[in-house]
């Protein structure tokens, strides 16, 4: 390589990109080598995605040149990057549930055969053969009849890895591709990197994940607040170097937990069952206890059943069977609005889904865990002036940025305030359970950094902690306990001491035998 | 680009916090203003006489002659007579889509209430006045809100979504009305229903006011009463924070404790029985006869006209009184100027087209500030560094 | 055995006019754009098919069979050019899809009543609210239409059913065999994936709101020329929503639709021949022409899990959003 090594592939000069109210990328340079796994590094919204999406034709660069093996591009389209061999695995996969992994790969650049000599139509068979042979060439394991609805994330990701080793793309770009995986599956998908390296793929990687970097990159782009802080060797640099850096300041790289004190059991489960709208069963026989002052955290891959466990304990799902018991009630059967009486307090994994309102005010947003009780109502009519005061009050307390008070409607705040307005809503409680399902995605160090703080407090004020979470560095980080889910079913209960992470990723891939 | 130029006034104006909505409609109308005045130069016609005569139709402005025994006033409450069912079935529409559901049957819920009224109340003579009027109401109310909550239950249970159940119901509502009145209530001569008794109307007909026979309807009293009753409701109610919250995020409703279920049901019977009210409102108060195999076109114009006043209640008294202006002075325009009648009906579409985009103009709007914001931004930047270089 | 015969003709007459209708619904709905505009698209296109119609026959001297297929090809331009304000609406002005098709649909109404009106008055001296067409010309196939039953599908055929039949073959094969229609499928379901893949979603589906506009036309026209014989406002009888409820009924499957269709054909034809049969009056028809309506509520509600409508129908699609 020493020889041409000033030869890029990928040049992105002084690239500035500006979205309504931010400035996405500042004055970004970076250049890229022919055959080496170049990683962008960075916190949530950092730009790294934004900056891919460029070369990738999703976004036009405001300032700023592209240049691909030595020629000026001006990308308009996915499509036109995908000329010069630029393919992209976005961090939601861009697949069609109804349609075969053939259809999906093919789609776009469908191949044509013609019926009787006149009739174009798309020719599946051709398409699947060559599937196939790609399959093995790269050892990426997929079926191209299958549907994409029957197949699981790690399997879709494939799927995405396909379509662009099928549109013969020399440059692969890989948004945060870890992030849902386990342990063993990230193994696997490092090792078809170094098998797509081999066959002379430049890959550009995006994510926040130092380790992984570590294992693979060449080099490493670091990006914060939009601007290129540096470039290193990853060979040269230390993790918690890089880890600074990508900050901005020095951050502990393990959360601090005081010891745990349990004390009386809070939430019961026994031989739970779910069955979701299809008649499928979800969660399988499910037991466990949390005790106050414990965090119980579940880990799985997405789409094991956590959702639905957390979603039967609060009454979004119906119990199939089993009971919960919570302080001693029983609350299996009843309605959401009592059991949240009862003592759970919930901060869902959507927030702008499931926690907040965008339309509403914050006034309205706060008030909601209360706003059919007195004093804020009497006679269900609303008294104003108590939803007002309480509101100034979180405000203060919780520290919740927003431009017009209570009156703020809640769409016109940032992420982060959002986030911190529902932790507090629901913190404000001080309800015995408190469930955190996803509570981190997408929120930068800093702000994870504060939420995992007001967990743990949470838990040393004597709260039973329920954390569902898909990182398993938050699970080890943070739980006391850990419950391993798997196909609905929970394979394994143990104190988190006494589990490494490569155990509870096996548990999680359901290999249950040592 | 200007930070306060013509175009940057326009978008703060249209995205204004708290008077947006009203902004948006204001612009729609102004825009519906100069697309039907230029439709009407097309034809040769003056827009202003056009405009003049809708109000003067209306008894909002005078006409070159009256008919003897009727004046302004006449014209006016006959206005008010065709605005009431609308009103009325504009918050209906309100009604269901605050709480995130599409009320489309509108037409056969009032089809079906006023038949039913009707056939009932409308034709048993012997009733007096203060007991068929009432009566008349209560068989609107409870047909109205039956239909409406079988929709809801439809939903609920069955998990129909309501534009489709509405439409099917709609058009059984209308061969089953058609059917019986058809072949039992029919009026041989005008081929609709035979007209009601005089005591069961809601309308007091040829009143004297002041020398003019005037047809004073009831209707208008109870639309606008249910007008600020809805709106008291949306705003300060418990009852009506939570259809407010199913309506604007049905999980975060769900999350939060609500009976998104019972909500979703009370929410299309009660849009259900204000169409029942408009329904008899419109049939016994206005046209006091139903034609056959006809849904009433009023039950989706109160959709657009509900868009129009920003599905706020109050709104909605302003909306359609405008939209009523133009399909009730039709007539007298198309008199005057020499146009079939129908083109209030373009007008009126025209109208709808453009508040069916209100939220691409807030939009637009927004993206505009957006940009503004990002540009006077770099100016300033320049600036500084233009002044550091310095 | 004629009352079974009369069955099937007025059926097929009536049915397969629907089914195109509930084609181009079906591909409108199947490329993301929520559809209830169907019956102001057909309404339109009849609208144009009946001005040129009218025209010709006073101007060209052609054969009133020959005009009747031209104004059918223009009716499916007309319905085509009328669904662009659909499209525009929903793909451009981000309007919400079924308050669109609303506002389409009584826009439809009073634009075609009142150039009826205008343009009879300039072509009459008077204005009226209709253009008076005739009835398409019938045949029927020698031979095969003596076989007891089954001949009768080939007997008193209007020649559009053929020509519709055709054309729905075509539509078929375009919408489960094309480049095009894999991609139009997907932008239903994932316009996200059509989008990262090099399609253009907001230009398939304008496309699909048209072919849904020109094929609603079509079926307005040939209503027009069976069994209205005119075109006038009662051309805005509902067929439009019972192509939408056919499309319902048959999942958004083409094939499928095509069997409701019939049915639904069948069903209405049934009812008047048994009118007939039974000597009850006319009247008791209007109970027959519930039986569609009916029957879908029924289904749904025993089959509404089992129905699946495209995930993306109704959504606006931001190509900003990730």
């Amino acid at each position: 390589m020493g020889a041409n090594k000033e030869e890029y592939i990928v040049e992105m000069r002084h690239i500035t990109k500006r979205f309504p109210g931010i400035i996405a990328n500042d004055d970004v340079t970076i250049q890229v080598r022919k055959g080496e796994i170049y990683a962008l590094l960075g916190e949530n919204g950092a730009g790294k995605s934004t900056l891919m999406s460029m070369l990738y034709g999703l976004y036009e660069p405001d300032h700023g040149e592209i240049i691909i093996r030595g020629k000026s591009v001006k990308f308009k389209s996915p499509s036109e990057a995908a000329e010069m061999n630029i393919g992209m695995v976005h961090q939601h996969f861009k697949l069609v549930d109804n349609y075969t992994v053939g259809e999906n790969i093919v789609l776009g650049i469908e191949p044509m055969k013609k019926k009787f000599g006149i009739f174009p139509y798309v020719d599946m068979k051709e398409a699947n053969e060559r599937i196939r042979t790609l399959s093995k060439q790269y050892g990426l394991e997929v079926n191209p009849d299958a549907l994409i609805s029957d197949i699981n994330v790690s399997i879709r990701q494939r799927v995405e890895i396909m379509k662009m080793l099928y549109r013969e793309a020399e440059i692969l770009i890989f948004d945060e591709p870890t992030s849902i995986l386990t342990p063993q599956e990230v193994e696997y998908l490092l090792k078809i990197m170094e098998e797509l390296r081999k066959g002379g793929k430049t890959i550009l990687l995006i994510t926040h994940k130092i380790e992984e970097i570590k294992k693979i990159a060449d080099r490493c782009a670091i990006l914060r607040r939009g601007a290129l802080v540096d470039v290193l060797d990853v060979r040269t640099t230390s993790t918690q170097d890089m880890a600074n850096m990508m900050v901005g300041r020095t951050v502990a790289l393990k959360t601090t937990k005081s010891p745990a004190h349990f004390g009386d059991l809070v939430l019961s489960v026994k031989d739970m069952c779910v069955r979701n709208e299809d008649k499928v069963e979800t969660v399988k026989h499910v037991s466990f206890d949390i005790r106050a002052g414990e965090i119980f955290a579940i880990a799985g891959v997405s789409g094991n059943g956590q959702v639905e466990l957390a979603d039967a304990i609060t009454g979004l799902e119906k119990i199939e069977s089993g009971t919960v018991t919570l302080n001693g009630q029983d609350i299996t059967n009843e309605t959401i609005r009592k059991r949240t009486e009862a003592g759970i307090s919930y901060i869902p994994e959507d927030r702008q889904k499931f926690g907040i309102f965008m339309d509403f005010s914050l006034r309205d947003n706060f008030a909601i865990r209360r706003y059919y009780k007195e004093p804020f109502s009497k006679n269900g009519i609303f008294d104003f002036k108590v939803s007002e005061e309480y509101s100034d009050r979180l405000i203060e307390e919780y520290d919740v940025r927003s431009g017009q008070g209570g009156k703020t409607i809640m769409r016109s705040m940032s992420g982060g305030n959002q986030q911190k307005a529902i932790v507090g809503r629901e913190i404000e409680e001080h309800t015995p359970l408190v469930i955190f399902v996803q509570p981190t995605r997408g929120l930068d160090m800093g702000a994870i950094e504060n939420i995992h703080k007001q967990i743990l407090a949470e838990r040393d004020r004597g709260a039973a902690i329920l954390l569902i979470s898909l990182e398993l560095d938050e699970v080890m980080g943070l739980a006391d306990t850990i419950g391993v889910i798997f196909n609905g079913k929970i394979l394994k209960i143990a104190d988190a001491s006494t589990l490494t992470s490569q155990d509870v990723g096996r548990y999680m891939m359901g290999v249950t035998e040592e | 680009m200007n930070e306060n130029g013509l175009k940057a006034k326009l978008a703060r104006f249209l995205t204004n916090e708290r008077w947006s909505g009203l902004n948006v409609s204001l612009l729609c109308i102004v825009l519906m203003f100069i697309v039907s005045s230029i439709l009407l130069l097309i034809l040769g016609k003056n827009p202003f006489t056009a405009f003049y005569s809708f109000l003067a139709g209306n008894g909002f402005a005078m006409k070159s002659s009256y008919g003897a025994g009727s004046g302004m006033l006449s014209d006016f409450f006959q206005f008010l007579n065709i605005m009431a069912p609308m009103l009325l079935a504009s918050l209906a529409f309100i009604f269901a889509y605050r709480c995130g559901l599409f009320n489309i049957g509108i037409s056969g819920q009032m089809l079906l209430s006023g038949f039913v009224a009707s056939v009932t109340i409308g034709y048993m003579k012997q009733l007096p006045r203060p007991v068929a009027v009432p009566l008349v109401i209560l068989v609107g109310i409870l047909v109205g809100g039956a239909l409406g909550a079988f929709v809801g239950y439809l939903k609920f249970r069955f998990n129909i979504h309501e534009v489709v159940s509405t439409i099917m119901i709609n058009y059984i509502i209308s061969y089953l009305t058609g059917f019986f009145i058809n072949s039992k209530f029919v009026d041989p001569i005008s081929r609709a229903s035979k007209i009601i008794s005089p005591q069961a109307r809601l309308t007091f007909t040829k009143v004297n006011i002041g020398g003019y026979l005037c047809n004073l309807p009831m209707g208008i009293v109870l639309a606008v009463v249910m007008a600020i009753i809805v709106h008291f409701i949306f705003e300060k109610t418990v009852f009506g924070f939570e259809l407010r919250a199913v309506g604007s995020n049905r999980s975060a409703a769900l999350y939060s404790g609500i009976n998104v279920k019972r909500q979703i049901v009370f929410s299309m019977m009660l849009s259900g029985v204000l169409a029942g009210l408009a329904g008899v409102t419109y049939y016994l108060g206005y046209t006091n006869t139903i034609l056959p195999k006809t849904l009433p076109g009023m039950g989706y114009d109160a959709i657009a006209t509900a868009l129009l006043g920003n599905s706020n209640p109050i709104g909605a008294i302003f909306s359609s009184m405008l939209i009523t202006l133009f399909q009730n002075g039709s007539n007298y325009m198309s008199s005057v100027l020499g146009v079939a009648k129908e083109i209030a009906s373009v007008i009126t579409g025209i109208l709808l087209l453009f508040s069916a985009c209100g939220d691409y103009f807030r939009y637009v709007a927004r993206g505009y500030l957006d940009r503004l914001a990002d540009w006077t931004a770099e100016q300033g930047k320049v600036l500084k560094k233009e002044g550091d270089k310095k | 055995m004629n009352y079974i015969n009369n069955m099937i003709i007025d059926g097929l007459a009536f049915g397969i006019p629907l089914f195109i209708m509930a084609v181009g619904a079906i591909y409108s709905e199947k490329s993301g754009i929520t559809n209830l505009a169907v019956e102001g698209f057909q309404g339109f296109g009849a609208f144009c098919g009946a001005v040129f119609a009218t025209l010709m026959s006073i101007n060209s001297g052609l054969n009133d069979q020959v005009i009747l297929y031209l104004a059918i090809v223009v009716a499916f331009f007309g319905g085509a050019l009328y669904s662009i304000l659909h499209a525009m609406l929903c793909i451009k002005f981000r309007a919400d899809q079924t308050i669109s098709g609303v506002v389409i649909n009584i826009l439809a109404v009073a634009l075609t009543t009142f150039l009826t009106s205008q343009i009879s008055g300039v072509l009459y001296g008077t204005a009226s609210n209709k253009f008076m067409l005739g009835v398409s010309n019938r045949f029927t196939v020698p031979v095969i239409s003596k076989i007891p039953v089954i001949g009768a599908i080939f007997t008193s055929v209007y020649p559009f059913e053929v020509l519709i039949l055709i054309l729905a073959v075509y539509m078929w094969y375009l919408m489960y065999k094309s480049k095009f229609g894999m991609r139009l499928r997907a932008c239903g379901e994932n316009p996200q994936a059509v989008d990262a893949a090099g399609g253009d979603v907001a230009k398939t589906r304008f496309i699909a709101v048209l072919i849904s506009g020109g094929l609603s036309g079509i079926g307005g026209m040939c209503f027009a020329y069976s069994i209205l014989s005119m075109f006038s406002p009662s051309i805005y009888l509902g067929y439009g929503y019972l192509a939408i409820a056919a499309m319902i009924f048959g999942n958004w499957d083409i094939t499928s639709t095509f069997f409701v269709c019939v049915f639904f054909g069948l069903a209405r034809a049934g009812g008047n021949q048994l009118c007939l049969k039974a000597g009850l009056s006319s009247l008791y028809t209007d109970l027959f022409m519930m039986i569609p309506y009916i029957l879908t509520l029924i289904l749904l509600m025993f089959f509404s899990k089992r129905n699946h409508p495209p995930k993306a129908a109704g959504e606006v699609y931001d190509k900003g959003k990730r």
